[in-house]
């Protein structure tokens, strides 16, 4: 591997270019490690504020229960590598425990194979730790298509034959949310969805009964889990949300008096 | 092990693409490339594994005729027929295209299209005035929509200069805000998933 020297280091270490980026992910990390630190010392950390579409989960799952019908999930349909699809595995690793517990029918549907793979483990685990191996059906664990359109007539038609109860959509989606949250509409369905894509979330605020906004999704594992790390690092989060506010703000006002300080000196140097 | 061991991994991974993407001795070495080359070919294997187990399943339901198997008769047709044409033909012949473009493109345009009525169902929910909010959003959804139509600048030429400030103002800093929100979030989740604090991803209990 040849050394490409045509950009100078900033500060003789970092990539030109990126060194604010490293100082800002290294603040970041430093808020989430002091409160993984306070959570696992014992010491109070703020709670998490309600978020009624993880509070949902439940009633959705009980309301399947109690119908005889199924519940159905979508992981979305970005690959391996979208952290939205991480997101997507804590929520689904609840929801087939719930469902083994209550001895409801999970069906889940993949649009990409490698993530099919993983959530068929997932749910098979899922299955295991509830105390209901037997009742894991692997035929319910569905990879339909690499399209993306055909995932959605796919889907589509599942809805349509199988009538679940519950709906959940949770993961990266691009157009077919519309497709899908309307299609759960149309068999009446009780649905939870979330994404990070903001394009989407429209549709879903429109057509679904709970919608988690972008980062909300992340939070599900440690809401849902309740484990402390988890907690600690979401609160750690926030707090980067609240330097980053913080940062704006100065930013506005030193662009404002920049700007400002710009014009006198201009009118200075204009009026000689 | 069976756990520790993609933690190991998964933590080692992270720490090089920190290291490649900031600290310029590493990023210098083209170590990026190399990388991403090494994930391209594992996603190829793959694909080839994905083949053969696909191969198999569906074998497997045609032999013992469960239900629905002409389907799978169909899928397997398909996904070597379309390989085989692909070796005989190669991928730039017009043959291989047409088969392509004559089948796939147009049920994926049929699927896109139906998304059109779908809004409009949607919307008629979404518009019905039942709340102040739904009350709010009903106007403004009146108002964008105006100004995005040629009649509404007949009508008057301030609906189009209201839809521009109702998309680029109150819409675009609430969109914006989501977004910083997504990415801290984003940030947040992959330094839980490269300490091995997320393992949903394992199928262990969390």
């Amino acid at each position: 591997m040849a050394l490409n020297l045509a950009a100078d280091p900033t500060l003789g270490i970092f990539v030109a270019g990126t060194a604010s980026q490293f100082f800002v992910m290294l603040l970041l990390c430093a808020f989430v490690y002091v409160m993984i630190m306070r959570t696992r010392a014992g010491m109070p950390v703020p709670p998490i504020r309600k978020i009624p579409g993880l509070e949902a989960v439940d009633e959705a799952i009980g309301r399947a229960t109690e119908m005889g019908r199924p519940v159905l999930f979508s992981p979305g349909i970005s690959g391996i590598t979208q952290p939205a699809t991480f997101a997507a595995w804590a929520f689904l690793g609840h929801v087939a425990k719930l469902c083994a517990r209550y001895d409801t029918r999970l069906i889940h549907v993949d649009r990409d194979y490698l993530v099919h793979a993983i959530c068929e483990e997932l749910i098979r685990q899922a299955y295991l730790e509830a105390g209901r191996p037997d009742a894991f059906n692997s035929d319910d664990v569905r990879y339909l298509t690499g399209s993306q359109f055909g995932y959605a007539a796919g889907y589509l038609g599942i809805m349509q034959r199988e009538r679940p109860a519950a709906n959940i959509m949770v993961g990266y989606f691009f157009a077919e949310s519309m497709l899908f949250a309307e299609g759960g509409a149309n068999i009446g369905a009780i649905q939870i969805a979330g994404t990070t894509n903001t394009v989407q979330l429209p549709f879903f605020l429109a057509a679904c009964d709970y919608t988690l906004l972008g980062e909300e999704i992340y939070a599900a594992g440690a809401y849902l889990s309740k484990e402390p790390n988890l907690i600690g690092t979401v609160v750690g989060q926030d707090w980067g949300r609240i330097a980053t506010f913080l940062l704006m703000l100065v930013g506005c006002v030193l662009a404002n008096v920049a700007a400002a300080q710009a014009t006198w000196l201009k009118d200075l140097l204009l009026k000689k | 092990m069976r756990k520790q061991l993609p933690l190991l991994l998964t933590g080692i991974a992270a720490l090089w693409f920190v290291l490649c993407k900031y600290i310029h001795v590493f990023n210098a070495t083209g170590a990026m490339t190399t990388t991403d080359k090494w994930y391209n070919i594992v996603i190829a294997t793959m694909t080839f594994i994905g083949v053969v187990n696909l191969t198999r399943i569906h074998t497997t339901h045609i032999q013992r005729r469960r239900s629905g198997y002409h389907n799978s008769i169909i899928l397997l047709a398909c996904l070597w027929g379309f390989l085989a044409m692909g070796l005989y033909y190669t991928n730039k012949h017009v043959n291989y295209r047409w088969v392509y473009d004559a089948t796939v493109v147009p049920f994926e345009a049929t699927m896109f299209s139906i998304i059109a009525f779908f809004i409009a169902s949607a919307a008629y929910r979404a518009f019905r005035i039942r709340t102040l909010e739904a009350a709010a959003l009903g106007i403004v959804a009146a108002l964008v929509m105006l100004g995005n139509v040629p009649i509404g600048s007949v009508i008057s030429g301030w609906f189009p200069e209201a839809r521009s400030w109702l998309m680029n103002v109150p819409n675009g800093a609430g969109f914006r805000a989501i977004r910083i929100g997504i990415n801290i979030g984003s940030f947040a989740a992959a330094m839980r998933i490269a300490l091995g604090l997320e393992r949903a991803h394992l199928g262990s209990g969390q």
